[in-house]
């Protein structure tokens, strides 16, 4: 009885799937006729799409003062959401370039979902620098195209700065999304039946063959993109944290925000796709392909990333109080003590204490407590996002313009109705495209490794674990 | 079946030989046995990239990098250009006083625009390499091809290729342990 | 387009918006937007309506008055488009004059500010003046006079006038307001010697006439008192809140108190004033040593002082007995040796609505003292009735209960809403078979009147009057009557000659008789400096009487509830101009509403906290009113502020049940017995009412952005002020830069330099002489088209005021703090942090190193907003100029009252102060004409607030200047930054306060800002 026991990577794909099953299964969501919840569920999507329109269309029509912004909070809810959204937009790149990077093979359950997820969010996210101007119809003066005044964007602005980022963010992920859609395109072209099915598969999938000529262009362009994503990646939340550390408000000008930010949009993002997954493989029976193992191991991140976020809280403290500056120490007393105390307290629950339960093996593995997690999570950064903008503008540097923020209906509409287009895109991706990378599933699995062939017979032979000899020492 | 219909409409014009094998295996070892009998005109097909078959095929380094490369300077200089036409030279401001030429500030828009211009380059890049899109291919008027992005293995020696004699190349497959063989026509 | 004649043009702008003629003309004239026309919310169509107009009825002569007036400041050899022309004039405000200058704009008065060569004014106004400008382009001023209800105009009136009154034994009341003119009271006496039957009384809520009673029984006749602080070392305010604009002279008297504090080197010497008041006035917190006590207090206060006194100067043995709870009090012993150490050269005064004995007994405190003639004066005023006016109203209301009276001519009176309760004045009117009334709106009196004349606004009337200390000045008219109305000297003139004659005549007359010869040049000048030198009131030569005794005292046991006129809105007669309703109150910070302040003891024990409702309760009538917890307010007591809780004067003055705006009417708690304070019940309820305050947090929390000493620290610590002294060490990159010889911190990259051929603009704002009136806010508002937003906007946190002015509570004494005010407007920082935040470089520095707001450009992110350490920027929520200027059936009138030279900002666009950049340039680009160079000589550019403010607290001018004002005082070591550490470089700085309190009164709280 060796005190060792080793343990194998668990089989990336459950099940003895081969190639022709796992086309078939992935697949067949596609083809098959549309199930009948599919259409209560758009259902309810396109009404939370209409809250959004209305909510929207009340704003252009009568202006900000919809909202419950004041003097001296310039920045409400539509801030905090824009933030929001796109942090929860940074887990698909993640996935597909950074874990691709690093060979992490049980990625390509996860990174097509994970990719649509991200790129409907950034959507959602994109919808608020937007609409939450003055002067919506005038929105375009923030690209350097020429008009009538003869003016430029102003370079020095984050706030411009985060155009080129977000929109260049979408852009690249758009495009990695669909340059790893395009084999799997080309089988559904290949399985679909019908005329409409076939001519829009085929139009979309370009003609791909699956020629290894082919394969070798892709496979290098493929590893270009996950190399320009990852920084960008990093980047875009970066970029955005200096919408607040750029400026001079005591709370938002702090050098910590990049790193911390770029941790926190990891962990919702994480959260987010953990959500969506365990519905999502549940609905259309996938488990078998997005196992507990990819959950544990994304419980893993959460975990990391959680106490990152968590290690950045305590360190704005610490330098408030080490600074010496007494607006800082005073910003930072007023969030956890003052009149926004409730907000800060969500906070700290959410995204400090609850992933901590995470160390727990039995937890971390357990689906039920996995899902509760993921959307406690979300809370939280949301409430992190408030904390941040609403608290550093209510109490700043003149007492005299001290005020207190408080929403209006319409904040919570507009909020509530960006979820309307998430689901309304994520739905019609659940239907008509491949939700699993089928080209990367097959090539994941043993039968895919000619070494894994008998020279002679060149029939399959499955790979043998070798269980390495205990070291123990005999006299 | 094995006869597409262009044949009874028109004069059939042979496109090439296109063989099935069982495996990836099986894939790589008939890439050898092609490459070794002179052809150069050919190509395999699988519904994944298949380890080690570039060897096999002895296929060249890819010019993707030039390509992105060019694309990601061309973003990079593209964008110190913009911002200093727009912000220096033609109606520079003076905005919280600081100077005209505020390299720092420009470093977020500049690194967007390179990443920007690179990807653009990968993509597009790729698909242009690889000849994509197309929509028309005489490999397409095989049905048993479609098996090719599922879970079909093809090695397909065009009659385009100097060496190319019908029989002998169904030969020389069949002895690659193909599990079927048939000619394509365009 | 015969019906578009000269008198007509205003009253016909709307009618002919609908004039068919008219359209088809203008259709013509503008074809493509011929359908704009009807639409009186835009404001394009309204300046097309003037555009036409012009072409129809020729340019200057449809809006200049017909007679000749002269201009101010040049001589228009004809109107020149775009170029202002300045009018001299004069506002009567509770029967004095103050001496104004009219700026107008192609005929049309915009902007209010101070005639330099008047006493009452030196160049200065308070809040009422400013918004008099509103009032006059009020669409809700009355339009014609009415008839028992029924549209009538003044031609009907004049006929009725001529048939009712030619029957001179009619018995008629005539109740006037206060009113200084000679013209008038010559038709006064006219009046009175016609009709032998008529009695005249002069009624003020708040009126003068205790202190005429209080000197008649000091010194035997009736006389005003007027103060000359400029001589005054010591000045000793009870309950007198002279520096607010409640008080009918506040303009001279807060220029002279504040000329005293003038503070710009350790050498110099400030006057000490001292306060005992039991609410918390401006004048209190001006104060340098100040006293909580109860209102009804004050009579023995006095006395207990006379007392003090007897035993240390000669002249007041009749108080040598006095003995009640001040005589011992420490205040009152140091006040009263500080006094007697500085006989001759101290000025005591009391608040006007105290009782005449308390007024006498400070009469002869003054006397006693020998102030007279030196800070104090004793004028003879002709036009003062030889009557006690409030007893002799009261007689006259009894009189028509009786029936004693057949008319009752009310003149610019609005007694219904404003008469002591127990008169039921308006119960009297109703055994009266004619009512008639002249006022400026269709008020509560207008109601029950059955002939109601609307009043001509001073800025459209020919009158004339004497200021407070007897400067006699000519109200020029600016335009012509907007409506169908008759100024108060018409109005006389109708009832007495049926015709309303000229009031440029009657005028014209009047002066006439001043002058045997040269009347004509005599004329222009007065016209042209808009006062007339020649002579004023005569100071009377008194002698104390020797029957001069103690007041009685009354002092109330339980809970005082004090009434006082509003800060805002004054006794109710300015509560439908949006700009004071919305003007926040110097104190307490609160817009749109009055409440019922107390201190935090009272509120403890009441158990109430803010906009709890409480009932007051006096002799069985209660009213229903929030309450609001004022610091320094003294206990037991309850302040209460009289105007609100109107109904059917205007959209701004009424009661607003959507928004739950307009305040409580506290007049039916006002009796002939208690008219100052009675003693009533307070209890609470469980009801709450919502106040819109536009400042929530009142301490400091231990920052630097207020400094302040007493002037004996100052002299120990000129540096006292400095960054490095406040904090114990430099401002960071201070040493850098001095090692670098640069003079402000060092920063991370080489800034931007200005064009050395250009002016460089700077403003410094001394804390040391503003006292917090707020009319800075007023004149900005005026010059620059500042939105009125309305209650729930402002309780949203939406105020859109340029300038702001910010009251902290400094001290630990939470009992009795002391009140700082600092007025706050954009700080220009030469770094500024708005400009490198926007996306599109909406603003930016201009080359004279003003940061400028581009309108047309800005999006609305609200980012400049947010990065603004100082919050002085304004967005606009919502297209606020539409409510404000296109509601009402007649839209075009207070579009009026827009400054041309100002954009008026669009929904969605961020504004904040300029600088009054349409002045700067004005001034440059006159200078460049003149010299060649953009730089104007120093105090040719006055921002609106600066030339506003009667402290002369602002100085704005040129740095590249060294001998400029402003450059002097920056250099001055008074002068700090705020945020300096921030290293943003405002242009805007403050002079520390300096507090000159008595030594043996030093209570350290007071001292030091709070660290």
């Amino acid at each position: 009885m060796s005190k060792y026991e080793y343990i194998p990577e668990p089989a990336l794909v459950k099940g003895n799937h081969d190639f022709a099953s796992i086309t078939k299964l992935v697949t067949d969501v596609n083809l098959r006729p549309t199930p009948k919840l599919w259409y209560l569920y758009m259902l309810i999507a396109n009404a939370l799409l209409g809250v959004f329109l209305v909510a929207v269309g009340y704003l252009i029509w009568e202006g900000t003062g919809i909202w419950g912004l004041m003097n001296p909070v310039g920045w409400g809810w539509a801030i905090i959401n824009f933030v929001w959204w796109v942090g929860i937009g940074h887990a698909g790149t993640l996935i597909s370039a950074i874990l691709f990077l690093f060979r992490q093979d049980w990625r390509t359950a996860i990174n097509r979902f994970a990719e649509a997820m991200t790129i409907f969010a950034v959507i959602c996210a994109l919808m608020f620098p937007g609409i939450h101007v003055g002067r919506i119809w005038v929105i375009y003066w923030v690209f350097p195209i020429p008009n009538q005044m003869y003016m430029w964007p102003n370079f020095n602005s984050p706030l411009l700065w985060d155009v080129f980022a977000v929109s260049t963010y979408f852009t690249v992920s758009l495009l990695f999304w669909y340059v790893g859609l395009v084999p799997d395109l080309a089988t559904l072209r290949d399985k679909a039946t019908d005329k409409i099915r076939k001519f829009a598969y085929g139009i979309f999938s370009l003609g791909w063959t699956g020629s290894n000529r082919h394969w070798w262009n892709y496979e290098k362009a493929y590893m270009i993109l996950a190399g320009l994503a990852t920084p960008l990646v990093l980047s875009v939340h970066t970029i955005v944290s200096f919408d607040f550390a750029v400026s001079m408000i005591p709370g938002w000008h702090t050098t910590i925000f990049p790193p911390y930010f770029v941790a926190g949009a990891v962990f919702s993002g994480f959260a987010m796709v953990l959500t969506l997954m365990l519905i999502t493989r549940k609905v259309y029976g996938m488990e078998e392909i997005m196992t507990n193992d990819h959950m544990e191991k994304m419980n893993i991140i959460i975990l990391v990333t959680g106490s990152m976020v968590g290690f950045a809280y305590m360190m704005e403290f610490f330098i408030a109080w080490y600074s010496g500056v007494e607006y800082e120490k005073a910003i930072f007393l007023l969030r956890a003590t003052g009149p926004y105390a409730w907000a800060y307290w969500i906070m700290m629950l959410c995204n400090v204490i609850s992933p901590q339960v995470f160390w727990s093996k039995k937890l971390r593995t357990s689906v039920g407590f996995t899902f509760f997690i993921s959307i406690v999570v979300n809370i939280g950064m949301w409430f992190e996002r408030f904390v941040i903008t609403v608290t550093s503008l209510a109490n700043d540097y003149l007492p005299s313009s001290w005020d207190y923020f408080s929403p209006t209906i319409w904040d919570v509409l507009t909020y509530v109705g960006t979820f309307g287009i998430f689901f309304t895109l994520f739905l019609a991706f659940l239907r008509f495209l491949p939700m699993i990378a089928i080209a990367e599933i097959k090539a994941v699995l043993p039968q895919a490794d000619p070494h894994n062939y008998d020279e002679v017979t060149k029939e399959y032979v499955p790979p043998v674990v070798e269980v390495p000899k205990p070291k123990t020492e005999r006299v | 079946m094995d006869t597409p219909k262009t044949v009874t409409e028109q004069q059939p014009e042979l496109y090439g030989i296109l063989a099935e094998f069982r495996n990836p295996k099986e894939l790589v070892d008939a890439s050898k046995v092609v490459v070794e009998a002179g052809f150069d005109k050919f190509d395999t097909f699988s519904p994944f990239p298949i380890h080690g078959i570039d060897k096999a095929m002895n296929l060249q380094k890819s010019k993707l990098g030039w390509i992105v490369l060019g694309h990601g300077l061309l973003g990079f200089s593209g964008a110190l250009a913009m911002i200093t036409f727009m912000s220096v030279m033609d109606y520079p401001l003076n905005i919280s006083g600081k100077p005209f030429f505020n390299i720092p500030a420009w470093v977020p828009v500049t690194f967007e625009l390179t990443v920007l211009l690179s990807a653009f380059g990968a993509v597009f890049g790729m698909f242009f390499l690889n000849g994509l899109p197309k929509l028309h291919n005489p490999l397409f008027n095989v049905e048993r091809f479609k098996k090719a992005t599922d879970d079909g293995f093809f090695v397909c020696i065009e009659a385009a290729d100097s060496k190319f004699q019908a029989d002998q190349v169904k030969q020389l497959l069949e002895e690659a342990g193909a599990s079927h063989i048939e000619e394509v026509y365009d | 387009m015969s019906e578009v004649t000269q008198n007509t043009y205003w009253k016909s702008l709307n009618e002919l918006a609908q004039n068919q003629e008219y359209k088809n003309f203008v259709e013509r004239e503008f074809p493509e937007n011929a359908t704009e026309l009807n639409d009186g919310v835009s404001r394009r169509g309204f300046l097309r309506v003037m555009g036409a107009s012009i072409a129809l009825a020729g340019f200057a002569a449809c809006r200049r008055p017909v007679q000749k007036i002269l201009p101010y400041s040049h001589q228009p050899e004809d109107i020149v488009p775009g170029i202002p022309l300045f009018y001299a004039s004069a506002m009567p405000f509770q029967g004095s004059l103050t001496g104004l200058v009219i700026e107008n704009h192609e005929g049309r008065p915009t902007k209010v500010e101070g005639n330099d060569l008047h006493p009452a004014s030196h160049g200065n106004t308070n809040a009422y003046h400013q918004a008099s400008m509103l009032e006059m382009y009020d669409p809700d001023r009355s339009r014609r006079p009415s008839r028992n209800g029924a549209k009538s105009s003044t031609a009907d009136f004049a006929t009725f006038a001529s048939e009712y009154f030619a029957d001179t034994n009619k018995r008629i009341a005539f109740i006037s307001e206060a009113n200084s003119s000679p013209t008038y009271n010559a038709l006064k006496n006219s009046a009175l010697s016609k009709f032998g039957n008529a009695s005249w009384v002069t009624f003020e809520p708040f009126g003068e006439d205790n202190i005429i009673e209080g000197n008649r029984i000091a010194f035997g006749s009736r006389l005003r008192t007027h103060y000359n602080y400029t001589n005054a070392d010591v000045v000793v305010s009870l309950d007198d809140d002279f520096l607010a604009a409640t008080h009918p002279n506040n303009v001279e008297y807060a220029k002279q108190v504040t000329g005293r504090r003038k503070v710009t080197s350790t050498s110099d010497n400030m006057s000490r004033i001292y306060s005992v008041e039991n609410g918390f006035t401006l004048t209190g917190s001006f104060a340098d040593n100040r006293l909580r006590i109860k209102a009804s207090e004050i009579g023995s206060f006095a006395n207990a002082l006379a007392g003090a006194l007897s035993s240390r100067i000669n002249g007041l043995n009749a108080f040598s007995s006095v003995n009640n709870s001040f005589s011992n009090n420490e205040f009152l012993t140091a006040l009263a040796d500080d006094l007697a150490s500085n006989a001759g050269r101290t000025a005591v005064s009391i608040g006007l609505d105290h009782s005449a004995e308390a007024h006498a007994v400070v009469a002869a405190i003054n006397y006693a003292l020998g102030n007279t003639g030196s800070t104090v004066s004793y004028l003879e005023v002709p036009h003062f009735d030889n009557q006690n006016n409030m007893e002799a109203f009261a007689d006259v209301v009894s009189g028509m209960k009786a029936g004693n009276f057949d008319a009752v001519v009310l003149i610019g009176t609005n007694p219904v809403f404003t008469a002591p309760a127990n008169l039921d004045f308006s119960g009297a009117l109703a055994n009266v078979e004619e009512v008639i009334q002249l006022s400026s709106y269709s008020d509560e009196t207008s109601k029950k009147a059955s002939w109601h004349v609307g009043r001509s606004h001073y800025l459209e009337s020919w009158g004339d009057g004497f200021s407070y200390g007897g400067a006699r000045s000519v109200i020029q008219p600016q335009i012509q009557p907007l409506h169908d109305s008759l100024s108060e000297i018409e109005f006389l003139s109708t009832i007495i000659n049926g015709a309303k004659g000229s009031g440029y005549e009657l005028v014209q007359n009047t002066f006439n008789g001043y002058y045997r010869t040269g009347f004509n040049n005599k004329w222009k000048d007065i016209l042209h400096d808009g006062i007339d030198i020649t002579d004023g009131f005569n100071a009377a030569r008194v002698r104390l009487s020797n029957s001069i005794a103690p007041a009685s005292e009354s002092a109330v046991s339980g809970i005082e509830v004090v009434i006082r006129p509003d800060a805002s809105i004054y006794d109710g007669r300015f509560a439908n101009l949006g700009w004071l309703q919305e003007l926040p109150d110097p104190m307490t910070k609160i817009t749109w509403d009055n409440v019922a302040l107390m201190s935090p003891n009272t509120a403890e024990q009441l158990g109430v906290k803010n906009e709890d409702v409480v009932s007051v309760t006096i002799n069985g009538t209660s009213i229903e009113i929030a309450a609001w917890i004022q610091p320094g307010h003294v206990d037991n007591s309850i302040s209460l502020t009289v105007g609100y809780g109107r109904e059917g004067i205007g959209r701004v003055a009424d009661y607003d049940n959507e928004q739950k705006a307009g305040g409580i009417n506290v007049y039916p708690l006002r009796s002939t017995s208690g008219m100052l304070f009675n003693s009533g019940t307070i209890s609470a309820s469980n009801s709450t009412y919502a106040i819109a305050c536009v400042q929530d947090h009142h301490s400091l929390e231990g920052r630097d952005m207020y400094r302040q000493a007493s002037l004996s620290k100052y002299r120990e610590t000129p540096d006292f002020a400095s960054f490095a002294y406040v904090h114990k060490y430099e401002v960071p990159g201070m040493k850098e830069a001095e090692e670098m010889d640069e003079d402000a911190p060092i920063s991370l990259f080489d800034e931007q330099t200005y064009p050395a051929d250009e002016p460089q603009w700077g403003m410094a704002i001394d804390l040391n002489s503003c006292f917090g009136c707020g009319v800075c806010v007023i004149a900005c508002q005026s010059e620059n088209n500042i939105p009125v937003i309305g209650k729930t906007e402002v309780n949203r946190g939406r105020e859109m005021h340029w300038i702001r002015n910010d009251r902290y509570y400094v001290g630990d004494d939470t009992g009795s703090p002391q009140a700082v005010h600092q007025p706050v407007p954009c700080m220009h920082c030469e770094l500024a942090p708005c400009e490198q935040v926007c996306p599109v470089a909406a603003t930016t520095h201009s080359d004279d190193g003003m940061n400028q707001m581009t309108y047309n450009r800005c999006i609305g992110t609200r980012y400049c907003a947010n990065n603004c350490p100082f919050k002085v920027r304004r967005f606009n929520f919502f297209n606020y100029p539409k409510e404000y200027l296109t509601t009402g059936e007649d839209p075009d009138i207070i579009q009026m009252a827009m400054n041309p030279e100002v954009t008026v900002r669009f929904r969605g666009v961020m504004e904040k102060c300029t600088y009054c950049v349409q002045r700067v340039n004005r001034a440059k680009i006159n200078t460049k004409i003149e010299t060649g160079s953009p730089k104007p000589a120093d105090g040719t550019v006055k921002t609106a607030c600066q030339q506003a403010c009667p402290a002369d607290a602002i100085y704005f001018g040129d740095l590249t200047d060294n001998n400029s004002v402003v450059s002097q005082m920056k250099h001055n070591e008074r002068n700090y930054l705020m945020l300096e550490e921030l290293n943003v470089r405002p242009r805007t700085s403050y002079m520390a306060k300096l507090s000159n309190p008595n030594p043996v009164l030093v209570k350290e709280t007071n001292q030091e800002p709070a660290h």
